[in-house]
């Protein structure tokens, strides 16, 4: 049997083998991943998790044969599926057996609308209009997004991009699904949709899984095998539906938000009905809301509730078509975008930090190492790892101590190390009196850190934590509670 | 199909009849297409005001630079009836032809167009070379947008004013813009293999194109516009 067979439905032994895998990178001086000998049988759910860079998305390349085939690495031992060797195979032999969904859903979009876009894979293998028509259909049901089909692709939102990334996968059909941080643009009950869904597949047609992810808790439910990784190697694996698990193996509730400091609560930025819309589309409507120094204020809401826009307005990036922004005189506006590529200029790390003025050595040190980047001062900003990457342009926003920090989505595909060390900064910036806005769809993360949240949605709802949460059980929208995905409800 | 027939047949008259009131009459049927097409017709014409300017700059060129005719000016400069008439052909072939391909880019699918392609027998590959093209022009724009806003939050300003402004423009905004690009490649490349692209030498097709109304309307303006071009040149028109 080639790779290019559909293997029979019952099959003997494990289904992916990765056989003492090691990959290093030319770029780099040790291992991507290293002696990784593992055995996934049919129809598993496995989760693997760790921190930046441990390797768990180049595990989750190399199974499908996207790396050595499509990105150079040096490569030892073997990944088999099906026990053939995807190794030195054209991955679009192997599109049938394994379909990946990477972790950026717009970097993968490769057509101009929805509907195109599921048949993209379909039409490749060179199925009769009827079947694509049909798997078409079923990708978009599964995916929850029938209502997007006609849509021009570049005009979604984060959500319905990870959203049609998944469905032009599943249209494929594969034995085996790799989902590199599936729900890290969606709001919290898209996210438990997507993996009740991908589940009841698994349940109901023997597919595997495998998940890489930061979120487990939306999987506990499932009762994943999971992986911990860390330098490259699997260091803990452990069946669990149990969040305790999670909290004891250091991978949830690393953080310690502390208490709320209200000793200079003062009105910063105020808005007052304000409407803002693009043409015909009305994204914030009638929305009155103070912004406080010495305060943070978390957003949440449903993927495209106008939480961004939110941050824009608050930034004085947007204007309002109705209503009005007041905020005093001279306020610094720092800014943390949801990618940290979109707001790296210089060519070195201290050129960066040096943008809002000199610094001198100690001061650059200092600084550096605050943000735990000692050592990289020459270092070219784009060639750091995403956490690092992260750690930077928070420490430049922070670095004019702004009156008013933003935060969009900040903890995206970062590690739990990385969100201590975010969480830590703003804390700080409070507790010297900035006002802070930080959109994330963790809840459980905002429950803990937050003064006040904001329920984006066509009934907001303002208050502290435990009335915001409380209103939001009320209303029948558990999943954006955090007792919800802490088995507290 | 349609589309491109009438714009195959706009594209003919501009290049191949001599006749002025032909070029008029087709231009004419431009803005009405125009008017049938768009829902915003006067934003449609005031994004062609450089080609409007262009035109009327070629046709005082032409006019002015003809010094066969009778003359009907002579001072300050001399303008005949050949200079006025070559003049006015000149406008209105650059005219017909950008307004027609305008109007055909704002109203075709490019989805649509790439498959019409393929199906004429353009290999696959560049057929989707074309759609990758045309996915990246709202990519650029949207990283663009959002690393010019990153600028202003950090209170960067890159004038294009001067040469110092201008290195600073590619500094701090196509490096960022670039890099974001190229991260996608090859997230765009392991998307289009990992759903089978390049699998087998032909690909099927889900969209299925029927015959309308309209494709039945293009036709007959087509072959409107080239018998006119070809008699207009057999009679040499005017």
């Amino acid at each position: 049997m080639s790779l290019t067979d559909r293997p029979s439905t019952v099959q003997r032994g494990p289904q992916i083998e990765f056989d003492d895998l090691t990959v290093r990178f030319a770029d780099r001086a040790k291992p991507a991943i290293r002696n990784i000998t593992e055995r996934i049988d049919p129809g598993e759910i496995v989760a693997i998790t760790g921190p930046s860079g441990c390797g768990k998305t180049t595990l989750a390349r190399a199974l499908p044969g996207f790396i050595p085939s499509l990105i150079p690495a040096e490569f030892r031992g073997d990944v088999r599926v099906g026990g053939r060797s995807t190794m030195h195979v054209d991955p679009a032999k192997t599109a049938t057996h394994v379909g990946l969904v990477q972790q950026d859903p717009d970097a993968q979009i490769c057509t101009l609308r929805v509907r195109q876009e599921v048949a993209f894979g379909p039409e490749n293998l060179c199925l009769p209009a009827d079947e694509i028509r049909r798997r078409v259909s079923r990708a978009l049901r599964i995916a929850g997004i029938e209502h997007l089909s006609n849509r021009e692709t570049p005009n979604l939102s984060g959500g319905e991009k990870q959203r049609l990334a998944i469905a032009s996968i599943l249209a494929m059909e594969p034995e085996i699904l790799v989902l590199d941080e599936p729900t890290a643009n969606l709001d919290p009950p898209g996210a438990k949709g997507i993996f009740d869904t991908l589940a009841a597949l698994r349940e109901r047609e023997g597919r595997t899984l495998l998940v890489v992810e930061h979120r487990l808790a939306p999987l506990l439910s499932h009762e994943p095998r999971l992986w911990v990784m860390d330098g490259g190697r699997v260091v803990l694996r452990k069946v669990t539906r149990r969040h305790e698990d999670l909290v004891a193996l250091g991978l949830r509730g690393c953080q310690d938000p502390g208490t709320a400091h209200p000793h200079r609560i003062t009105p910063g930025l105020s808005l007052r009905n304000v409407r803002v819309g693009y043409g015909a589309h009305c994204v914030i409507d009638g929305l009155s809301l103070d912004v406080r120094h010495g305060e943070i204020l978390g957003v949440i809401g449903a993927n495209g509730c106008g939480k961004t826009t939110l941050l824009r307005l608050l930034a004085g990036l947007e204007r309002t078509e109705t209503g009005a922004a007041e905020r005093v005189e001279g306020m610094r506006v720092g800014m943390v975008f949801q990618h940290p590529h979109q707001q790296i200029f210089e060519q070195t790390v201290r050129r960066e930090l040096e943008i809002d003025g000199k610094l001198n050595d100690a001061g650059c040190s200092a600084l550096l190492e605050e943000a735990r980047l000692s050592g990289l001062e020459e270092a070219a900003p784009f060639s750091l790892s995403l956490g690092e990457q992260r750690r930077l342009t928070v420490a430049a926003a922070l670095r004019t101590r702004p009156d008013l920090l933003l935060l969009d989505e900040p903890f995206i595909g970062q590690d739990r190390h990385n969100v201590a060390w975010m969480v830590g900064r703003i804390l700080g910036a409070r507790d010297r009196g900035a006002a802070i806005v930080l959109v994330s769809h963790d809840v459980a993360l905002l429950a803990g850190l937050c003064d006040r949240i904001l329920y984006l949605g066509d009934e907001p709802i303002e208050g502290s934590p435990h009335e915001v949460f409380a209103g939001l059980r009320k209303m029948g929208l558990d999943a954006f509670t955090p007792a919800y995905w802490e088995g507290g409800s | 199909m349609g589309n491109l027939l009438i714009l195959a047949g706009f594209v003919t008259v501009g290049l191949a009849a001599p006749s002025v009131l032909l070029k008029v009459g087709a231009l004419g049927l431009v803005c009405a297409l125009v008017l049938l097409s768009d829902d915003e017709p006067l934003r449609f014409l005031a994004s062609l005001r450089f080609i409007l300017l262009f035109a009327l700059l070629l046709f005082i060129v032409q006019a002015v630079s003809t010094r066969a005719g009778t003359s009907l000016i002579d001072v300050p400069l001399r303008i005949t009836d050949r200079g006025l008439l070559a003049g006015a052909g000149m406008a209105l072939r650059f005219l017909l032809i950008l307004t027609s391909s305008f109007l055909f880019v704002t109203v075709t699918d490019p989805d649509r167009l790439a498959h019409l392609f393929i199906r004429l027998g353009v290999p696959y590959r560049y057929g989707y070379a074309f759609i990758l093209a045309l996915r990246f022009v709202p990519f650029f724009r949207n990283e663009m947008r959002t690393v010019r806003e990153a600028q202003q939050i950090r209170g960067i300003r890159a004038s294009v004013r001067t040469l110092a402004g201008i290195r600073r423009a590619v500094r701090f905004t196509f490096v960022p813009v670039l890099v974001s690009g190229l991260i996608r490649v090859d997230s765009i490349a392991m998307s289009m293999k990992g759903r089978a692209f390049g699998l087998h030498p032909k690909r099927s097709s889900s969209v299925v194109e029927r015959w309308h109304i309209e494709d039945a309307l293009a036709v007959l303006i087509t072959a409107c516009l080239v018998a006119g071009a070809v008699l207009s040149r057999r009679f040499a028109w005017m």
